[in-house]
């Protein structure tokens, strides 16, 4: 088996002084400096050069893209390492930064497949009737109740879509946009049908469980279904909060612009290279390898940044793709943020609870369930046969191991995308839950291998014959994130995304408007609203606010 | 021809007779058992002892309640020990939480001076959100539809108190609400006895573990109820039926007819109006009005011909989560059990309080993890009061009584029954127990195993849930007992919910029944 990530170099240089006096020169003086060259990262950018300010991106990796991000892990084998899906893409931002003609190209991604235990099958599809008649299946009242629960979501899904590209108001100041934003929301919600009421209250708080139990008696629909509650979350599917995240496959369906979840041709790196092509039509630079050592701040204001090599960068603003524990407690310093606003990004929880296998495999895996090389395999295939998997799935990770049998999201993006891998041969992309960042026993370097181990099992025990097909196996464990891809405690959203974690409360009460407590500094990355995924909106959103803020001056 | 009929003589069913009829309506109210109480009763558990059979702690009852029915010119007598709950470790490092903060900190000092430090300013933030949110219990949930005139003034005054709390508090509260309340603790303190016993607050009736997020929300409650995180400690002398009997002659007092040992078999429906009820004798009772003390489910679903309501409606109701998670134990004993963990010193008034079983989160967890798959939990987590330290009237001179919370203990079990299982459950629980009082079997004379299928079959609780249904955060307040229903009144005219399953919902407070009657007698003016 081939070696793993390696160990990055990626070090801050702590020596290098935010006090040591500017070299100063005109020709490295920006208007905005982005940090981190991520997919928010590099939209933020887009927009500001598209409004005429002269930004420059500093990507501390050799490669663009952050967790969006295609590399070619093993020769012939084009792994889009992390994020592996796009769901959630802003139909607004393909729009205006016009990302087709930059390359970007979504292929669908139909259906999921999910193989039981007993040699039996629960295989959605896009085409309605086809689904219908798989879910009446196993159980007739499911399948009519479907229809109704795709059409409750359809309207909840509407209601919540304004809310992802607005500015949270801070719910505790007497600001008056604050309070007419606050009015809005509560007038929305006020004017809803009240059977949407109902939903959407329910949505807001209950568990993905709980909330599908009202709709469906299926087991296993339920189980693979509240999947998505959970992903990149530390709760379980019984857990209060998940059923929100049902939403968000709605999301993309109401958008018209494309099916709700696709692959992106040649991989997630092939988005943030669009996003990237944009960004520097407009007149962005860009540049990778430039880790970034200390952002200067004098006087409580952000002046620019210092990279690793002890190159001094001046900007007007400091945006910050990178989540809040790199932008204050590494390159701010603890020393320069008020006592309170420091507290609050300790509290911050980050908690890493996934990890992803990638494999490069020599022909298709044969399904017990449903053997052959058929379409079910060009879509996602869900590991999450039963409630209760994915809940004792969940027990171990709450006491700090990882599941011994884990929920794993498997696409096969090579049979829809042939660019990724040799002739005949396929890439196999496997998101895992839970791998808890902290183990209660042994380090995650020591546990590597036999995490893969484990979900290699996992798979074999539906699919057996995939031991013997795979060429290369790539295992990134919650630390390997951390380390190469800069997502503190490996969080793959930036932070988890809980009730108390989100909107105006996100990252830290007081703090979601993009700005900071240091001026001339701002987020925008998955860390602030809306979120985590392939969204662009925190990039979008925190582009806003920077423009907003330079029309003040 | 009465006025009001209230179906069932809990202690809401008896604090909502006392107000109607202090109005002048004519009120009759149907107990099913022999006792009026509900789930405040007190009951002979062995010659010469006495128990709470069910709830065990005064909520408390609100301030206005006992004042405004005179309780205390009725009988009512409030025990309130200094300690508020004991938490026993197996190790010998108790917690103590007194009513007193700085007691409880001076403790704690012993323990770690980190959480000695921490404790004051937690109870102060609790107790600071707790007199914002106070207003909440009394009020009737808004109508979200049309809010009327009144409703968006209480709210006003809510919004204005709740920005009067400051920035940091303000942000406590909206961050803590849909908070693990693991998480909570974690933020505050180190010590992990501490820490439990803490969020015990939050899982208490509810079929949720620590690490379930939104149960933060259960020590905001318990907060707006009475300023505190922690579970009250309030008794009452001749156990809790002596409250639920002083409400009683309150209501006679009032003019309130009682009848026990009358159950109602259905209410009676005519063009969508409640008419009266029919009892399982046959005989029929008129009345202008009907307010049910039962909970939601036993309403709509038993009482009601299922034509009388519309079928969105009856959906939404199956649906109401009540699938109880508690149990109880009650022991008679002939003396008080051991407790190394004290270190025999002053073992009566540090045991006055509550005493909490469930040393650490991740026990406590565990004890939910079983329930989650239909097992009782091999290790529960126990709220245990031993009442006759406090009130010797209760038990021989030198025994005493013992009443055991037991979580969790899943109304639907995997395998088996419960009428099967009793007393496997009461020997689990007597086993957990004797990690903490080693000779605890030698003193049991008696021992009384209350399933959550008796507390259905026995006391009415659908699904055997204790607080009349889940109060998590979509069943709570403008939510309880649903959406569009929790002012009290029901799509049937003429018919009123009155029980826990209504806002503020759960635990000896009378606020149900006070806030209905109010509702009620707006109606009838």
């Amino acid at each position: 088996m081939d070696p793993i990530v390696t160990a990055s170099d990626y070090k801050y240089a702590s020596e290098s002084s935010a006090n040591a006096i500017p070299k100063q020169s005109m020709s490295n003086k920006y208007d905005v400096v982005v940090i981190g060259g991520g997919h928010n990262g590099l939209v933020n950018a887009a927009y500001l050069a598209r409004a005429g300010k002269r930004v420059l991106v500093l990507e501390r990796r050799h490669v663009l893209g952050g967790a969006a991000v295609t590399e070619e892990v093993f020769s012939g084998f084009k792994f889009s390492v992390c994020s592996y899906v796009v769901s959630l893409l802003r139909p607004e931002i393909i729009r205006e930064l016009d990302l087709p003609r930059h390359g970007l190209e979504i292929l669908p991604l139909d259906g999921t497949f999910t193989p039981m235990p007993g040699g039996d099958y629960l295989w959605r599809v896009n085409d309605h009737a086809k689904t219908r008649r798989e879910i009446a299946r196993h159980s007739k009242l499911d399948a009519e109740a479907y229809d109704e629960y795709g059409k409750a979501m359809i309207e909840m899904a509407h209601f919540v879509k304004p809310i992802m590209s607005m500015t949270p108001p801070d719910p505790t100041s007497l600001n008056p946009k604050g309070l007419m934003d606050l009015l809005f929301l509560g007038r929305r919600f006020q004017r809803l049908p009240a059977e949407d009421k109902y939903n959407q209250v329910q949505l807001m708080t209950m568990s993905a469980v709980d909330f599908l139990d009202q709709w469906f008696e299926t087991d296993v629909l339920k189980a693979t279904m509240s999947a998505s509650g959970i992903i990149g979350t530390f709760l379980g599917v019984r857990s209060p909060g998940t059923a929100y995240v049902l939403l968000h496959h709605y999301m993309g369906e109401i958008d018209g612009a494309f099916r709700s979840w696709g692959l992106s041709r040649g991989g997630t790196g092939a988005i943030s290279n669009a996003i990237a092509d944009a960004a520097r039509e407009a007149g962005a630079q860009i540049r990778t390898s430039c880790p970034i050592a200390k952002i200067i701040v004098k006087n409580g204001q952000a002046k620019g940044v210092v990279l690793a090599n002890g190159d001094e960068i001046f900007a007007n603003v400091v945006s910050s793709s990178v989540d809040p524990r790199l932008t204050f407690m590494k390159m701010v310093g603890e020393e320069h943020l008020p006592g309170d606003f420091a507290d609050d990004l300790k509290r911050y929880k980050y908690r890493g609870s996934s990890g992803k296998v990638n494999l490069a495999l020599d022909g298709l895996p044969d399904f017990k369930s449903l053997p052959g090389a058929g379409p079910h395999l060009r879509g996602a295939i869900s590991i999450s046969p039963s409630v209760e998997y994915m809940e004792r799935a969940y027990d171990d990770a709450k006491y700090g191991r990882f599941s011994r049998r884990p929920y794993i999201d498997i696409v096969i993006p090579s049979l829809t995308d042939p660019s990724v891998a040799p002739p005949g041969k396929h890439v196999m992309s496997c998101f895992v839950q839970y791998a808890p960042y902290n183990l209660k026993e042994g380090a995650w370097d020591e546990k590597r291998e036999e995490f893969g181990d484990t979900v290699v099992d996992t798979i074999a025990e539906h699919a057996p014959n995939i031991k013997d097909l795979i060429l290369h196996r790539q295992v990134l464990t919650p630390l390997d994130l951390e380390r190469e891809f800069g997502l503190s405690e490996g969080n793959i959203f930036q932070g988890e995304l809980t009730l108390e974690q989100l909107f105006f409360l996100r990252p830290a009460p007081g703090w979601a408007q993009y700005r900071t407590p240091i001026r001339n500094l701002y987020m925008c990355g998955s860390a602030t609203h809306p979120g985590g995924g392939i969204m662009g909106a925190s990039g979008r959103n925190g582009a806003m606010q920077i423009l907003k803020d330079f029309g003040k001056r | 021809m009465h006025d009001i009929i209230i179906i069932g003589g809990g202690h809401n069913g008896l604090v909502a007779a006392c107000y109607l009829a202090k109005a002048g309506l004519k009120t009759l109210v149907l107990e099913r058992r022999e006792i009026v109480g509900g789930a405040a009763v007190t009951e002979k558990l062995h010659p010469g002892f006495r128990c709470s059979t069910l709830a065990h702690s005064a909520g408390p009852l609100s301030p206005r309640i006992t004042k405004d029915l005179q309780l205390k010119r009725h009988g009512l007598e409030i025990i309130r020990p200094e300690v508020r709950v004991t938490a026993l470790n197996r190790d010998g490092h108790s917690i103590w939480i007194y009513n007193d903060a700085a007691r409880t900190a001076s403790e704690l000092q012993k323990v770690s001076a980190h959480d000695a430090r921490s404790y004051p300013e937690f109870e102060k933030s609790f107790a600071r959100i707790g007199r914002v949110l106070a207003p909440l219990l009394q009020m009737t949930p808004p109508t979200i539809e049309k809010p009327a005139a009144g409703e968006l003034w209480n709210l006003g005054k809510l919004g204005l108190a709740f920005r009067g709390l400051g920035k940091k508090d303000a942000f406590r509260l909206l961050r803590w609400g849909p908070m693990a309340v693991a998480d909570l603790v974690a933020e505050w303190f180190e010590t992990e006895t501490l820490r439990a016993c803490i969020a015990a607050r939050g899982i208490f009736g509810a079929f949720a573990g620590p690490w379930s997020a939104g149960t933060s929300a259960g020590l905001l409650w318990q907060a707006a109820t009475d300023g505190h995180a922690a579970g009250p400690a309030l008794f009452v002398k001749g156990g809790m039926g002596a409250l639920t009997q002083a409400l009683a002659q309150a209501a006679r007092e009032a003019g309130v007819q009682i009848r026990t040992g009358v159950e109602v078999a259905a209410i009676k429906i005519n063009d969508n109006k409640a008419s009266g009820v029919v009892l399982t004798s046959g005989e029929a009772i008129s009345a202008r009005a009907v307010v049910s003390n039962a909970d939601p489910k036993t309403t709509f679903l038993k009482l009601i011909d299922p034509i009388d309501l519309d079928p969105d409606f009856l959906t939404k109701m199956r649906n109401y989560r009540s699938t109880g998670s508690a149990a109880k134990v009650n022991l008679a004993l002939a003396g008080l059990p051991t407790l190394p963990a004290l270190n025999g010193s002053g073992n009566a008034a540090k045991l006055s309080g509550r005493i909490h079983i469930g040393p650490d989160i991740d026990y406590l967890e565990h004890a939910f993890d079983a329930a989650k798959y239909g097992n009782f939990s091999p290790q529960p987590y126990m709220d245990i009061t031993i009442p006759s330290l406090s009130d010797p009237s209760l038990a021989p001179q030198g025994a005493h009584v013992m009443s055991i919370y037991v979580q969790f203990a899943p109304y639907n079990l995997k395998d088996g029954d419960w009428n099967s299982r009793r007393e496997e459950f009461g020997d689990t629980v007597i086993n957990t127990l004797s990690d903490y009082a080693p000779n605890l079997k030698e003193l049991i004379v008696a021992r009384q195993v209350i399933t959550p299928l008796d507390l259905e079959q026995t006391y009415g609780l659908s699904g055997g849930h204790i607080m009349h249904g889940e109060q998590s955060l979509d069943q709570m307040f403008a939510f309880r007992p649903l959406i569009g229903w929790a002012q009290y009144r029901t799509p049937i005219g003429g018919l009123y919910l009155c029980g826990a399953g209504t806002h503020p919902g759960g635990g000896v407070t009378g606020g149900p029944g006070a806030n209905a009657s109010r509702e009620i007698i707006k109606d009838f003016k």
